[in-house]
């Protein structure tokens, strides 16, 4: 209630000094939004919009809303005063009096409405109802193993199970999972050799040491840290409308699968990726990791010629992303107008806005400004500067003389220009002009850089009404959401809030981080969430198939010292985790999706578990870790719309280590639902379609590999290896009989070859159990 | 449609290697998300070719003329420091409709009875990139499925050997193969982006040495996929799979079919402007466009030229380029139309002729040929199947600077095309990320004056 209150104190841009308009500021529009808006003006329920002046006047079914200057006569007024059986708005609950009386007030003296302020109420008004939600309520429950040493996972599952009369069903081979389980951790398939070791493995705890095995495996960051990297939409480019590179980024990206690797406790990773450059650092080393941390909010998408111009809607993607990573939320929404669905305000955006907005962007070059800045050096600001002047002083007339000439090109345009001069020879002057900036450029030092974030001079932001920064409204307070506590900045805080911010988020009352996280840990081992929709704990996303499992996880979790390793551990231990794919026709009529857990879901290999696969069978696959990749030097390109940048960098690393562009696609990921580097995406598609089929047929890549993996494998028993190899599993005779029959005709290296092809191109190869 | 598969299905058994056993379900028309869906309600058109102009193509100098600017050409504007600029183009009457069109397009010109020209077109962004994924998608900031996307979405289609959204383009338009993705949507509705030349669809040619070669694969994968469903007999993704080849197989066959014009008469290669053997140029786009109409293509969007400012539409400093670029589309397009007409083709199809927005009437200094964006209004038109042909829709002022009457907004547009592929612009939904999307956001109403 107090933050309504202020709202109405300072609401008025639109007040000026008529007092009508300030009645209705303060008493009739937060009436209208708070009780009204939710089914006249979100929806339009009974052809009515209660949203404008007009609307109101238009009415909706059953005529008028209202009469201005005639209560009596005013549908609006009989509704909310509950004096027909007919009409009686709200529905559930009569207004109080005084609200009745003060609109039968604004009705008498004309109801007047500042024009121009439709829609877009800013309220901050969260109702009982929306408290309620299952996703804020605080974790529940004691996260230990049963009396009986079944773990509280396998019980809630068993109990969930019975209630619903499903027949749970026996456990994988050996074989089954240590694939299932190899795909899953690293993003590889296992050796023959692996596979050979676990099914032989007699001694008790063989499970146990596969899975050791697994998460100490540097492969273990790269395949997690890719599912951290979708759903920060990570990319190596900008994604403005000439895609600028940021040659810097492979930092984060690097940061992430390290983070991994090393199970940075998960609140940590939270904070340093929100306000790594503030949290305190035992040693350069780590100082210096933590603010490349801040890469996270640096990846935010830049649109246009000159995104630079357009920081309202980099933050927007900023915040956007934050609210679905970390919190489940679509914070998004609410730039506009209060969320339609979820307790967001408006004014909660503008308080993590506020916070944002006080934070330095790096720049990586766009159309309209292709000189990068803002990006943050290792040794300091002032160092760097100091190191880099003598360069820069060389640099600038050659910037000056590259932008003047820049300028002649594009006067074209608007001036007759002087005559002799072609828009062709004036291009020409130009490229030779760059070509010397450039090889000025390359004699700069090369100091260490990181594409972060910085806090600039702070304030406070004023509401965008409408979402148009150019009608601003009222100042809120830095804060956090008031749904998660509402906290707001101290009044003595220095600096932008993000640090304040990072621990608000990771605080352990907030129960959101918790479990979203454990949720997503649990839906990429079996291919769903317990919430399905793990980007959205909103009332728009699905509840909980086991609520109570998922808060034992998320306690477990905290518990854990937020260790993402021990919540692989305590899943992949679990009886379910290691359960079957098997078809039952009872439970099958039941639950087809499974999504009560009687069996193991059999799930499509994403891209790059396909590529990296592929190139691991032939023997190509470079495990090399990926660093910067080869863009032009930082100080030399200008690409415009016109020009692009759309270079294609290919190389045999592993999949993760590819180069990332946000507007030129890669046709391979592409085709088998990758990661696009625009989009924030917490559950991969997994689809399937001719061009796919296409692919396995006919592509160069499956021709080469197919070829390579064949010659690999030395004759004799050729086919039983590459079972083995594939599908981890020896040939059987009817199996071998038919590649008799196959090979008949000849056993040349393209028969081989064709014979890899259809294996890559199998469901046994495609698919995990 | 469904004998050819059967036939090439047919042909993989004839190879030898393919067993009964699963012959009758790869011939079942289950488990497939293309399949046709009926609209919301009875639609007039059943395809579209929609002809997108990169760059920005110049309504003053095209389908809006404006005499008040040969009138004041080159002088000052009151306000600015700008000056009119007359159309470097004189215009004719065409047609019994006697819509005015300019010098650049007398054979689209010669069409106008068939077409609805709206003058009061509206974008929501004034760059390229905005305006081009706005007209598409409906955001000028966010990724959204394209317009192409949203009808395979819809409507799927009746040729599974073929893909439902065929994009032709040369080169890549402002905004890259966004314009054409499927974004949210599920990937299999995004645009196959077809590219003149050898290989149109990617991997669509055996790469196999020989066609027995290629049929024995195919008859291991079908044998391999057997084995491995026993036990797996309820899941619809392997079998999906299982017909993904065979679909595959049968767009093998029919990919490189749709794309020969070797069969094409001298007449028609006349009609649109194209020259025997030659694949470049946007003759050769619509000359395939009708054949992909006649295979039964759901949508099929045509892009001329590409970023590089020479080679569209987007002339700041160049106008004459415009004499180029015009020569190009001419002739091809107004074949385009007479062939759908002679074949019966435009009761059910529609044509659509679009761009991101118009060129300014004002040029900065006189004797500058350039125009600048101009989004305020802009002109558009649509042919065909479900559409007024011979008028003209909305007007701009007297200066061609804003809209006079009728605002056609490019969700407004939008909302139209689904209207007349069947579709309610508002029921065409998609949930994602906790809401369900649609195409025209919150906005979008049908055009109805526009309707026959």
């Amino acid at each position: 209630m107090p933050f309504i209150f202020a709202l109405m104190l300072v609401l008025p841009a639109v007040a000026r000094a008529d007092a009508k308009s300030d009645f209705f500021e303060a008493k009739i529009r937060p009436v209208l939004a708070t009780h009204c808006f939710e089914c006249h003006g979100h929806k339009v329920k009974g052809g009515l919009k209660l949203d404008s002046r007009a609307a109101i006047l238009k009415g909706g079914d059953s005529g008028p809303a209202i009469v201005p200057g005639k209560p009596k006569e005013s549908l609006l007024l009989t509704a909310v005063r509950h004096v027909d059986e007919e009409l009686q708005m709200p529905p559930k609950k009569k207004l109080p009096g005084h609200i009745v009386t003060d609109l039968k007030l604004w009705i008498r003296e004309g109801a007047v409405w500042p024009e121009g302020k439709a829609i877009g109420f800013a309220t901050g008004k969260i109702t009982d109802e929306q408290r309620e939600h299952w996703a804020y309520q605080p974790l529940k429950g004691n996260p230990a193993t049963t009396a009986d040493g079944e773990s509280f996972i396998d019980a809630r599952v068993r109990s969930r199970l019975k209630e619903q009369g499903l027949q749970s069903m026996g456990l994988a081979d050996r074989r089954t999972l240590i694939r299932r389980v190899t795909f899953d951790l690293t993003g590889l398939p296992p050796t023959p050799a692996e596979v050979d070791a676990f099914v032989d493995d007699e001694k008790p705890g063989a499970w146990h040491r596969v899975i050791e095995r697994l998460l100490a495996s540097p492969r273990y960051g790269e395949r997690w840290g890719r599912h951290w990297l979708d759903l920060v939409r990570y990319a190596d480019t900008a994604g403005d409308a000439a895609d600028y590179p940021v040659p810097e980024a492979y930092k984060y990206r690097n940061y992430v699968i390290d983070a991994f690797n090393n199970d940075k406790p998960y609140d940590q990773f939270v904070r340093e990726q929100i306000a790594g450059d503030q949290l305190p650092a035992a040693n350069d080393e780590q100082r210096w990791e933590q603010m490349i941390a801040t890469g996270y909010i640096a990846v935010s998408r830049r649109i246009g010629v000159s995104p630079h111009n357009l920081k309202h809607i980099t933050i927007e993607d900023t915040l956007n992303n934050l609210g679905k990573t970390f919190l489940g939320l679509t914070i998004g929404c609410a730039r506009c107008h209060d969320h339609k669905f979820d307790p967001i305000p408006t004014a909660d955006y503008y308080a993590l806005y506020g916070i944002f907005n006080s934070s330095v962007y790096p720049h990586a070059g766009a159309e309209h400004s292709p000189y990068r800045h803002s990006f943050v050096y290792r040794m300091g600001q002032d160092k760097a500067d100091e190191m880099l002047k003598p360069f820069r002083d060389k640099l600038a007339p050659l910037n000056k003389k590259e932008r003047d000439q820049y300028n002649l090109y594009q006067s074209f345009q608007s001036e007759v220009v002087e005559k002799g001069l072609t828009r062709r020879g004036v291009w020409a002057e130009l490229e030779k002009i760059r070509a010397q900036r450039t090889a000025m450029a390359e004699t700069f030092p090369n100091p260490e850089i990181a594409y972060a974030i910085v806090d600039g001079p702070t304030a406070d932001a004023q509401i965008h009404n409408q979402g148009d920064p150019k009608d601003t409204g009222s100042l809120v307070r830095r804060g956090f959401l008031q749904i998660l506590g509402g906290q707001k900045l101290p009044a003595n805080a220095k600096g932008s809030g993000r640090l304040q911010l990072a621990q608000w988020m990771t605080d352990p009352s907030n129960p959101l981080t918790a479990r979203v996280m454990a949720n997503r840990i649990w839906h990429y081992h079996f291919g769903r969430g317990l919430v399905s929709t793990p980007s959205d704990f909103g009332v728009r996303g699905t509840a909980p198939t086991h609520p109570q499992l998922l808060d034992l996880l998320a306690k477990h979790f905290i518990e854990s010292g937020w260790s993402v390793k021990s919540m692989h551990r305590l899943i992949l231990h679990s009886r379910t985790y290691r359960l079957a794919a098997t078809e039952h026709a009872g439970n099958l009529a039941k639950d087809p999706e499974n999504h009560y857990l009687w069996r193991a879901n059999r799930r499509r290999l994403d891209a790059e578990q396909l590529r990296d696969a592929i190139l691991t069978f032939s023997g190509q696959l470079d495990l090399s870790r990926g660093g910067r990749h080869p863009f032009p030097h930082r100080l030399s390109y200008f690409y415009r719309q016109h020009e692009p940048f759309q270079e294609k960098y290919t190389s045999n690393r592993r999949s993760v280590y590819l180069m990332q562009p946000r507007i030129k696609k890669n046709p391979f990921l592409d085709l088998f639902d990758g990661p696009d580097g625009g989009l924030h995406v917490g559950d991969r598609k997994s689809t399937i379609t001719t061009l796919q089929a296409l692919y396995f047929l006919n592509s160069e890549f499956v021709h080469q590999q197919a070829a390579a993996i064949s010659k690999r494998l030395p004759e004799p028993d050729r086919v039983q290896q590459l079972y083995q190899l594939i599908f981890n599993r020896p040939a059987n005779k009817m199996e071998m009989a038919f590649a008799i029959k196959y090979f008949a005709q000849s056993k040349d290296e393209k028969r081989w070859a064709g014979y890899v092809r259809s294996m890559l191109g199998s469901n046994e190869f495609l698919f995990v159990d | 449609m469904h004998t050819n598969r059967r036939n090439v299905i047919r042909s993989l058994a004839g190879g030898g290697l393919i067993l009964p056993g699963l012959l009758s379900e790869m011939l079942a028309a289950e488990d497939n998300p293309l399949a046709p869906k009926k609209p919301h309600f009875a639609a007039k058109a059943k395809r579209v070719i929609f002809m997108f102009m990169n760059g920005g193509v110049s309504h003053v100098d095209t389908f809006d003329p404006k005499p008040f600017l040969t009138k004041n050409h080159d002088q000052p504007v009151k306000k600015g420091k700008r000056f009119y600029k007359a159309a470097d183009w004189g215009f004719k009457k065409y047609g019994q409709c006697g819509t005015e069109v300019s010098d650049l397009f007398p054979q689209i010109g010669s069409m106008m009875d068939d077409i609805c020209l709206i003058r009061s077109m509206q974008n929501i962004n004034n760059d390229h990139f905005g305006a081009t994924i706005g007209l598409h998608g409906g955001s000028d900031t966010f990724k959204r499925p394209s317009i192409g996307s949203w009808v395979s979405y819809g409507l799927g289609t009746h040729n599974a050997n073929l893909p439902s959204f065929m994009v032709i383009s040369p080169g890549l338009p402002y905004a890259g193969e966004q314009v054409w993705g499927s974004d949210f949507l599920p990937v299999l509705h995004q645009g196959t982006r077809i590219i003149p030349g050898d290989e149109p669809i990617p991997n669509m040619h055996r790469r196999a040495a020989t066609a027995q070669q290629q049929r024995d694969e195919l008859g291991l994968i079908e044998f391999f996929n057997r084995q491995h469903l026993k036990g797996r007999e309820n899941d619809s993704n392997l079998r999906a799979r299982i017909k993904s080849f065979e679909t595959a197989a049968g767009m093998q066959t029919a990919a490189p079919e749709a794309f020969d014009l070797s069969k094409e008469t001298d007449a028609t290669h006349k009609l649109y402007g194209l020259k025997r053997g030659d694949t470049q140029g946007f003759g050769w786009q619509c000359m395939v466009a009708r054949r992909l109409i006649e295979r039964d293509v759901r949508f099929i969007e045509l892009i001329d030229g590409d970023t590089r400012l020479d080679f569209n539409w987007d002339t700041h400093a160049n106008m004459v380029n415009y004499n180029k670029l015009a020569r190009n589309v001419d002739q091809p397009i107004a074949g385009l139309l007479k062939d759908l007409k002679d074949r019966g083709l435009m009761k059910d199809t529609l044509v659509v002729f679009a761009t991101e927005f118009g060129r300014g009437p004002f040029q900065p200094n006189p004797g500058v040929s350039g125009r600048g964006h101009h989004a305020k209004v802009f002109s558009c038109w649509l042919a065909g199947a479900g559409i007024k042909g011979g008028i003209v829709h909305g007007a701009s002022d007297e200066l061609g600077e804003r809209v006079a009457r009728d605002v056609v907004t490019i969700h407004d547009f939008q909302a139209t095309i689904l209207h007349l592929l069947g579709m309610d612009h508002e029921r065409l939904t998609y949930r994602h990320a906790g809401r369900n999307f649609r195409l025209t956001d919150v906005h979008g109403h049908v055009v109805k004056p526009i309707l026959s």
